[in-house]
């Protein structure tokens, strides 16, 4: 079995990592990292659950390969509140809203939120929609998470005024 | 009490659970790790229908890393089902695989990897059978046995009220149609997956993501020949439910077997394709009905017959084709009617519970033909609806006791709000995408079903001396709320901030037996259960707070966590907190707060199975649901644009949450009517990932306008009563009117896929030309 050394910068922690071949940035997360927060519902790519963000772009970590990986900084739903206690806006929202019912799709709906907000301040619900379009929810209709994600944006934009 | 203004209920509270969730930190099943685990794998038969021959696990033994290896020898052999003297099904099959999926063998080993390849070197000589997929040729005669020992029609309900005969005789007019539904899968986001670890004392433990913690117990006691004392089962995050986790998964004793032989905890998660193939989709029916009203509109009898596909064992088909048959036997106020229903085995992947539990399936077929009823009557389709309507304080010929009911003002309240009066009522419009609009009614359970001869429930709190309320619930949390709920009651009751609230639930050696969550009961049976139990712990804290202050308690107010003199001249600097007088009471007294309590549902322990069929439904919530469609003419593609939607589930505990189960409801129902096409093909499924099985997704969804007619329920705590199902239940009949109304086609098989719209559009063309 090959096995590759790789580096990986996850939620600004440096890590060193022995992996194989054929496994995925999900499987390093998950069962190396023990980052359980990323899930995994489908493994094909198709439900989005296990989106993270790989150096500024979201990605669904089932299809990376842990060696496409080597090098790059990745934000998993672990690393996006800034600590004391305190949580992201999205995450503040996503309560505030009641936009999480079973939250299996949730942490991957949040960083499919979180790229967004860091591109466009003022998503339209067209870009917002485009935004999740690829983030399957079975519990929710998504219009809870909809608003959710505009009211983040909101909220974003005000803290940078202040 | 009624018109109280409260500090929770009614609010936008947000959910209790909501940190753990969007955080990461919080663990569902599938996160699971345990000192030693195991990863279980089971092989699954390839064939329809087959006769075992041989199995050889000689081979996948000698896999590095295995450490088990089980077949039906290693199990008790004992046929389960949900309903135990319907059982038909073995957690390995034995002598007869009879679906594609159906449980062979199984086996433990270190890493996923290594399960999974010696799962694959078991050898297993099959001789093939005939195998059935359509239920019209199970019940006919002369068919194959799908299980040796019995008939294909694997369970029958037959009710009739009035005088059906009569009534079709003196009908103006009579309608008879047929409709067909589809399988539906939960496809829930957590794949479905258990931890079953056994301890050297041969208790065991069972980490499931279920829906009824107490009835897996008593499932897995019979299925492994164990006392029901020595099982314990703990359900953590649940990853998506709607019914999916009512019943046991026969991976829940294969995994109990491997670890009781290899004394380590064992694992079992299935991959996506195995998740939609074999864990359980929502009933096919086959539905014809006759209905005859009057020319006014007035229904004077229904009568329906009902073909459902079981697929290969029974699960909960004879409870859904039954409430199926209560719901549309006590929808409306007819006096005649006439229900008889058929589960039939296929050798096909078997149906649980779903979201609706049958109604979903009768109610498409009724109100799709209520509406033909009232075009071709010349009749407004909201009129017919309002003239049969059920109305409260009524009893129905079923039996059934209709108490709060507010089905007239939510159809009124719909149409006000769809401005249904100003809607283009003509069903031949000219254009290439064109629009309709559409509605439903439904009625269905609000608080659970009294079938079980049982429907109550418990709770235990405690106060702490650090002002903390701890709620011991068997209220089962699936992501619908149901520890928000309990916790907002019980903070409403005894005073306290939510903040102070621990709901301890999900775990059967904590909570009282209970049947689980499902027919919408949990807010009416478990918070009702909660209530009582927190009115007592306030009147305990009341008693203690007054021996320490010096007055009667008749004196004493609580909230926000304190409890002050009504005459104090300031009663906010002055009110105690209530971890002082806990405080005071164990200190000084020997006190401290811990009650229990219950809802007790007098009526279940004396109903019959076999007598007033609408008796078995506590309390019922209504609905009216107006969908406005758009069709393309040329591609058969329909989206939902709106859906204004008006509900009666009594008062809303969470208007948050409320609106989470209507809108989740709402696009569930529209994947139901539009895109979710579950196919199976010669027996296997074909529709096995998110791509070949189309949920919506956040571009697919309409615009919608929630309603809440909050016609109290004197049995709800608050007045409240449940909401998970009918949200669904009310769409796809209401999409198909408004098909209807766009086209004027009358679309009777779900889902309404675009070959089938073109296809009813080519006929109608066809029809047309004909007569032109």
């Amino acid at each position: 079995m090959l096995t590759h050394c790789i580096h990986l910068i996850v939620n600004e922690t440096k890590y060193e990592v022995e992996v194989e071949s054929k496994e995925f940035l999900s499987d390093v997360l998950r069962d190396k990292l023990h980052l359980t927060g990323t899930k995994e519902s489908c493994g094909m790519g198709d439900c989005g659950a296990c989106t993270v963000i790989m150096d500024g772009v979201t990605v669904t970590s089932c299809l990376i390969l842990a060696v496409e990986a080597d090098g790059k900084e990745i934000v998993t739903v672990e690393g996006i509140a800034p600590g004391n206690g305190e949580l992201h806006s999205i995450q503040k929202k996503f309560s505030e809203f009641g936009a999480i019912q079973c939250g299996f799709c949730t942490p991957g709906m949040i960083m499919s939120a979180k790229a967004l907000l860091d591109r466009n301040q003022t998503p339209s619900e067209a870009e917002i929609k485009d935004a999740i379009g690829g983030n399957l929810c079975r519990c929710t209709g998504y219009i809870k998470i909809i608003r959710a994600i505009a009211g983040a944006a909101e909220d974003l934009k005000q803290q940078e005024r202040s | 009490m009624d018109d109280k203004t409260y500090s929770l209920i009614g609010t936008r509270v947000p959910k209790v659970d909501d940190e753990p969730k969007m955080t990461g930190s919080g663990i569902y099943v599938y996160d699971m790790k345990l000192p030693g685990m195991l990863f279980g794998k089971v092989l699954r038969s390839p064939h329809p229908h087959a006769e075992i021959l041989k199995v050889d696990t000689s081979k996948a033994l000698r896999v590095p890393g295995v450490r088990a290896v089980i077949t039906a020898e290693d199990t008790p052999k004992k046929p389960f089902s949900f309903v135990q003297n319907l059982a038909d099904k073995l957690p390995l099959c034995d002598k007869r695989v009879r679906y594609v999926g159906d449980e062979v063998a199984a086996v433990a080993a270190e890493t996923k990897e290594s399960a999974a390849e010696a799962a694959k070197k078991i050898h297993v000589e099959y001789k093939i059978l005939p195998s059935l997929d359509d239920p019209l040729d199970a019940i006919k005669p002369g068919a194959v046995k799908i299980h040796e020992d019995r008939e294909n029609i694997a369970f029958e309900v037959h009710k009739e009220f009035g005088n059906l005969e009569e009534a079709f005789k003196t009908a103006d007019f009579v309608f008879e149609d047929t409709f067909t539904t589809s399988r539906q899968h939960h496809a829930c986001l957590e794949p479905r997956g258990c931890v079953a670890q056994f301890d050297p004392f041969g208790k065991l433990t069972v980490w499931s993501p279920c829906q009824a913690p107490h009835t897996l117990k008593q499932e897995l006691s019979r299925l492994l020949e164990m006392n029901q004392g020595d099982i314990r089962i703990v359900k953590p995050l649940v990853g998506g439910a709607f019914g999916r986790g009512l019943v046991a998964d026969m991976i829940e004793p294969i995994a109990a077997i491997l670890s009781k032989k290899t004394r380590r905890p064992v694992k079992i998660v299935k991959d996506r394709p195995e998740d939609f193939s074999t864990s359980r989709t929502r009933y096919p029916f086959i539905m014809k009905l006759k209905t005859a009203v009057t020319k006014e509109g007035r229904i004077i009898a229904k009568q329906a017959e009902v073909i459902a596909d079981n697929g290969a064992y029974n699960d909960k088909g004879p409870a859904v084709i039954n409430f199926a048959g209560v719901c549309y036997t006590t929808q409306y106020d007819v006096k005649n009617l006439k229900y008889d229903a058929y589960l039939v085995y296929t050798n096909k992947e078997y149906g649980t519970a779903f979201r609706g539990f049958g109604n979903p399936q009768l109610q498409f077929a009724f109100e799709s033909q209520l509406d033909d009823i009232a075009y071709k009557l010349g009749i407004d389709p909201v009129k017919i609806r309002l003239i049969n309507a059920n109305r409260p304080g009524t009893q129905t010929v079923t039996g059934a006791m209709i108490h709060s009911c507010g089905m007239v003002e939510c159809i009124e309240e719909a149409c006000a709000a769809a401005k249904w009066n100003e809607r283009d009522s003509s069903s031949k419009k000219e254009a290439l995408k064109v629009k309709g609009v559409g509605m439903s009614v439904v009625f269905h359970t609000g608080a659970g079903s009294r079938y079980y001869g049982y429907n109550s429930s418990s709770a235990f709190i405690k106060v702490s001396d650090d002002g903390k309320v701890s709620l011991i619930t068997p209220a089962t949390d699936m992501g619908q709320g149901a520890e928000t709920v309990m916790a907002q009651i019980a903070a409403e009751t005894i005073g306290v901030n939510i903040e102070d609230v621990i709901v301890r639930t999900g775990d059967t050696d904590l909570t009282s037996y209970e049947l689980g969550a499902f027919g919408s009961r949990t807010t009416f049976v478990c918070g009702n259960a909660v209530k009582a139990t927190a009115e007592k712990a306030r009147e305990e804290v009341l008693s203690l707070a007054g021996e320490m202050l010096g007055v009667t308690k008749e004196h004493l107010v609580t909230a926000k966590g304190r409890i002050g003199i009504k005459e104090s001249p300031d009663i906010l600097i002055d009110a105690v907190p209530f971890g002082e007088v806990i405080k005071y009471g164990i200190t000084k007294k020997g006190r401290s707060i811990a009650v229990s309590g219950e809802y007790f549902d007098p009526i279940a322990p004396t109903v019959s199975l076999t007598e007033g069929y609408g008796i078995h439904i506590p309390a019922w919530v209504s609905a009216c649901f107006i969908v406005e469609v758009e069709v393309d003419v040329d591609t058969g593609f329909v989206k939902v644009l709106n859906v204004w939607a008006a509900n009666d589930s009594g008062t809303i505990i969470n208007r948050n949450m409320a609106e989470g189960q209507v809108e989740g409801g709402i696009v569930q129902g529209i994947g139901y009517s539009l895109t979710e096409n579950f196919v199976i093909d010669n027996g296997r499924v074909v529709t096995d990932s998110y791509v070949d099985y189309k949920i919506p997704g956040a571009k697919d969804i309409p615009d919608i306008q929630c309603i809440f007619v909050e016609k109290k329920d004197k049995e709800g705590p608050f007045g409240a009563k449940g909401l998970g199902e009918h949200p669904l239940v009310a769409v796809a009949p209401a999409v198909g009117n408004a098909i209807y109304n766009a086209i004027g086609v009358r679309m009777k098989d779900l889902p309404f896929t675009p070959d089938k719209i073109l296809s009813a559009l080519r006929s109608k063309r066809l029809f047309e030309d004909n007569k032109g």
